[in-house]
């Protein structure tokens, strides 16, 4: 005798991964837009990077006007 | 909760809330900034440190469209990864926030979100242009402003969590524990060490822009991310059929 039986699983919570990957992208863009002082293209560049604030530059006017401090 | 489509939607409704952040900030923050720039080089010119000569404009020039450039695009990461925040939160609150329609609950959401995380620490320690802010103490600022940040953020989310367990006429009791809570963090908390030397007509007017530019991000964030909610509902149960 065969039958057939359906079973239906609802599947509505928050994924943890989607937690972490969002979690990660909010802490990175923080800190470039907000506190990076050469640190992400030191990483690259070497020291150099902390007197040329390439990032700094770029994300200046976005961090007094976001209410960050500055210099 | 379909994963994909979950994150797609916050990042792209922080993103679009980011470039209009950005933008706003060009047309009505962006003048404020470029007169407390000019401070900043007669400043430099009267001290000796560097001279009004054709050279140094060409190279100002060159950095100051570099700053403005920036605006947008970092308006764009900015708004992307607040926009992360709010949407893990959103995701987790949803159902609890009051509303029928989730650009309503989102735009909840963006207002509480706003007060905690931003105005509350904005009135302690409020945006300063260029001009007001010594090299030296950027690190303490930095520390202080983030931890205030923190303080009301968890303070708030764990007055919400208190306020879950309360009954319903009594959850009043838990925004007034998150009331005294801050109000006590506010004065405890040690006042920026910078003395303000620029005219204050300039940095209030500053001030002023900022709070409407960062204020037109939380709205345009609760009313994207909302509507996309609305239209894509990635928390719709995934129904898994076996036979």
């Amino acid at each position: 005798m065969s039958y057939s039986e359906a079973v239906t699983v609802s599947k509505s919570s928050v994924p943890i991964l989607a937690v972490v990957i969002l979690a990660v992208i909010f802490g990175f863009g923080l800190f470039l837009v907000g506190y990076d002082q050469g640190h992400l293209f030191s990483i690259i560049q070497g020291a150099e990077a902390f007197d040329d604030l390439f990032i700094h530059e770029l994300t200046h006017d976005m961090r007094h006007a976001a209410g960050f401090p500055c210099h | 909760m379909k994963t994909l489509r979950f994150i797609g939607l916050v990042l792209l409704a922080g993103c679009f809330a980011g470039i209009i952040h950005g933008t706003t900030n060009l047309a009505i923050v962006e003048p404020y900034l470029d007169e407390a720039i000019g401070i900043e080089n007669q400043n430099l010119f009267s001290s000796g440190e560097e001279k009004d000569t054709p050279e140094f404009w060409v190279e100002y020039s060159s950095y100051r469209d570099w700053q403005k450039g920036g605006q947008v695009l970092a308006g764009a990461i900015l708004g992307t990864s607040v926009g992360a925040l709010f949407g893990i939160i959103f995701a987790f609150s949803r159902r609890s926030l009051p509303g029928n329609h989730n650009v309503k609950k989102a735009l909840v959401l963006a207002g509480t979100m706003w007060l905690t995380i931003y105005f509350i620490p904005f009135l302690k320690y409020p945006a300063n242009p260029p001009t007001v802010g010594d090299t030296e103490t950027v690190v303490l600022r930095s520390i202080l402003y983030l931890s205030f940040i923190a303080i009301s953020g968890f303070g708030a989310l764990g007055f919400y969590k208190l306020s879950k367990r309360l009954d319903k006429g009594k959850k009043i009791v838990a925004i007034l524990g998150y009331a005294i809570f801050i109000s006590i963090i506010f004065v405890a908390m040690p006042q920026n060490p910078d003395e303000v030397t620029a005219p204050m007509d300039l940095v209030n007017g500053f001030r002023a822009m900022s709070v409407i530019a960062v204020s037109i991000y939380w709205i345009s964030l609760g009313i994207i991310l909302g509507a996309f909610w609305q239209k894509l509902q990635p928390d719709k149960p995934l129904q898994t059929h076996t036979s």
